[in-house]
């Protein structure tokens, strides 16, 4: 039972990483961003390459993967997005489609179709009184912790964080301060598309890697930011542990219903308290 | 009014007849299935202005009960249809219930939890009867004259049915009916103020579009004789997006055309590139971001300027005499 709980909060902490993007992308500017799901396997596909060039830095691999991330994410904004603010939801929902259908085809190109093996770089297993667990899962829930602590300070705190959280109350009203509330989203979907492919990063040596990976993960991560609230920050906290939890006990029991069983706490919630968009 | 419909219906079946010997029987059978899907999405998303991203949950659901329907219980096609379409009505009755209240992107999104639970609902609990993802094959016999696994008749078969459903779909949305469905697209809330049910209005066209997705399944069922998961995979959802939009949404002459042109790009395209996702996606940002009123739309403006210039020119000719 110990090691269900560590794994739910292992595929909690993986998902809050690819929500908090799109959380944040929809509570800002309204747009339902899928081509989060291309930043993500990005990143994932960078660690491909940058493994098999730094062999045996797995740390170096990962910042670096996670770096070059963010200059593709601001053209994406730059290029597209930015122009679809104010367009009605599906347009931007359909554009950011052909987006990410657009990048996933470049990563076959490049990388091809066939799935990638990535093992498990620490590979040392923790034993506590009886029970052996991996620390690489300890060591993503401590990182996604140290992440919310981090950035519930970079939204109190910091004056960009401030205006962030101000815009997503009242995004006119930021407007006529004098703000220029563009520039800061661009920040914003930048550090979201960084955290995906963070996230990407992390969970790529204990899933499997191949170009489709961001859809079926990135409709996770719309049930936790559906179920925790768009654009609120600690809810989705919380919705992506508590759906990472759900996800491990029912794979502990039924395996292949843990995916579905997401969707059905997505549907419950939205039965009760429907969103209006 | 009743003419200019007759023309339209005989345009449509002109139009597949002649691209036949071009393509082959086949593929057409296979264009027209998927045009009467791209209607029944257009129904929701062009008229109502609501985007799913699960709509093929309906179709499957068509196609696995007519399957299922003559594999187990009688090998009557004309019965099996009708199960299918029944199937899928009443699925979207139920779950219709959820769905219609919430709109935009949760509506989209939620259609594709639905489609992904009834993905995975034929692929792994109701594996022993689905036969999971290696799917079934199915043998109907012939109704009276009409043999199924004839390709000809499955051709002729399939282009009425078309013609049927954008008939009755014309019939619905030019009626006060499918007034108050794009009302509803243009501002829900005033239509509520005027004393309209919308919750109603809503859920019954989600109903006509599932059945007659549903009717499609059915219909790909029988052309395949052929069942599996692939038909209710939920990334085939793009295509009907993509088709609509491509024809120009709100418009079933639109929805065929996106539907055919859809159907060729998908077909022929990969023979020629091997990029072609990438080829759909940036021909969708250059929909989204240029053409957004499609192909109809297109031409229904040029259309429209003609006649203008046209009037005009009468105007002024009619001056000309007068002076």
């Amino acid at each position: 039972m110990i090691h269900t709980i560590v794994y739910g909060f292992t595929i909690g902490a993986i998902l809050y990483f690819i929500a908090i993007g799109l959380s944040l992308t929809f509570g800002m500017m309204r747009v339902i961003n899928f081509a989060h799901t291309l930043t993500y396997t990005l990143g994932v596909y960078m660690l491909v390459s940058l493994g098999a060039l730094f062999k045996g830095y797995f740390v170096i691999a990962a910042m670096i993967a996670v770096v070059v991330v963010i200059p593709i994410s601001y053209l994406i904004e730059r290029c597209i997005i930015r122009r679809l603010y104010g367009e009605s939801l599906d347009h931007t929902f359909i554009a950011t489609f052909a987006i990410a259908l657009i990048g996933v085809d470049t990563i076959k190109w490049i990388w091809g179709v066939l799935p990638y093996p990535l093992s498990d770089p620490i590979g040392e297993y923790l034993t506590i009184g009886g029970l052996t667990l991996p620390i690489y899962r300890i060591v993503i829930v401590m990182i996604a912790i140290l992440l919310f602590i981090g950035l519930e300070f970079f939204f109190r705190k910091s004056i960009v964080g401030k205006i962030v959280v101000a815009a997503l109350e009242d995004r006119d009203g930021v407007g006529c301060l004098g703000i220029d509330v563009d520039h800061y989203f661009s920040i914003v979907f930048m550090m979201g598309s960084a955290l995906a492919a963070l996230g990407g990063v992390l969970y790529a040596p204990i899933s499997s890697v191949h170009p489709y990976m961001g859809l079926s993960i990135l409709l996770l991560c719309f049930a936790v930011v559906i179920v925790g609230g768009m654009g609120n920050l600690r809810g989705t906290f919380v919705s992506a542990l508590a759906l990472g939890m759900i996800m491990a006990v029912t794979a502990r029991y039924w395996s292949q219903g843990a995916e579905t069983m997401v969707f059905i706490v997505m549907a419950i919630v939205l039965i009760f308290r429907p969103i209006d968009i | 009014m009743r003419e200019r419909e007759l023309i339209a219906l005989l345009v449509i079946a002109g139009g597949f007849l002649l691209i036949t010997p071009v393509l082959s029987v086949n593929r057409v059978t296979d264009f027209m299935i998927f045009c009467i899907f791209a209607m029944s999405f257009d129904l929701l998303y062009g008229y109502m202005g609501r985007l799913s991203f699960g709509h093929l949950l309906f179709l499957g659901t068509g196609a696995y009960c007519s399957g299922l329907f003559l594999k187990y219980i009688s090998r009557n096609p004309m019965l099996a249809i009708i199960v299918g379409i029944l199937v899928a009505g009443l699925l979207g009755m139920l779950i219709g219930l959820i769905i219609v209240r919430t709109t935009g992107a949760c509506f989209a999104l939620i259609n594709l939890a639905f489609n992904h639970i009834g993905f995975f609902l034929v692929l792994s609990p109701l594996r022993r009867i689905t036969n999971g993802e290696d799917g079934f094959g199915i043998h109907a016999l012939p109704f009276g004259f009409l043999n199924f696994s004839s390709r000809t008749t499955m051709y002729w078969f399939v282009l009425i049915c078309l013609v049927l459903v954008f008939y009755l779909l014309k019939r619905v949305t030019s009626s006060p009916f499918g007034i108050l469905i794009r009302s509803i697209k243009e501002d829900e809330t005033r239509v509520k103020f005027l004393g309209y049910n919308t919750f109603f209005y809503k859920w019954v066209t989600f109903v006509l579009a599932g059945s007659v997705a549903g009717l499609a399944g059915t219909l790909t069922a029988l052309n395949y004789n052929y069942v599996n998961p692939n038909v209710m995979d939920v990334h085939g959802n793009v295509g009907a997006v993509f088709a609509c939009l491509i024809g120009g949404a709100g418009s079933l002459y639109g929805a065929v055309v996106g539907g055919v042109s859809y159907m060729v790009i998908s077909n022929y395209l990969p023979i020629y590139i091997q990029r072609w996702e990438m080829f759909l996606g940036f021909a969708l940002l250059m929909i989204i971001f240029r053409f957004q009123k499609g192909i109809w739309g297109y031409l229904q403006s040029v259309w429209e300027y003609v006649e203008r210039k046209k009037t005009v020119m009468k105007a002024i000719g009619v001056g000309a005499v007068k002076r």
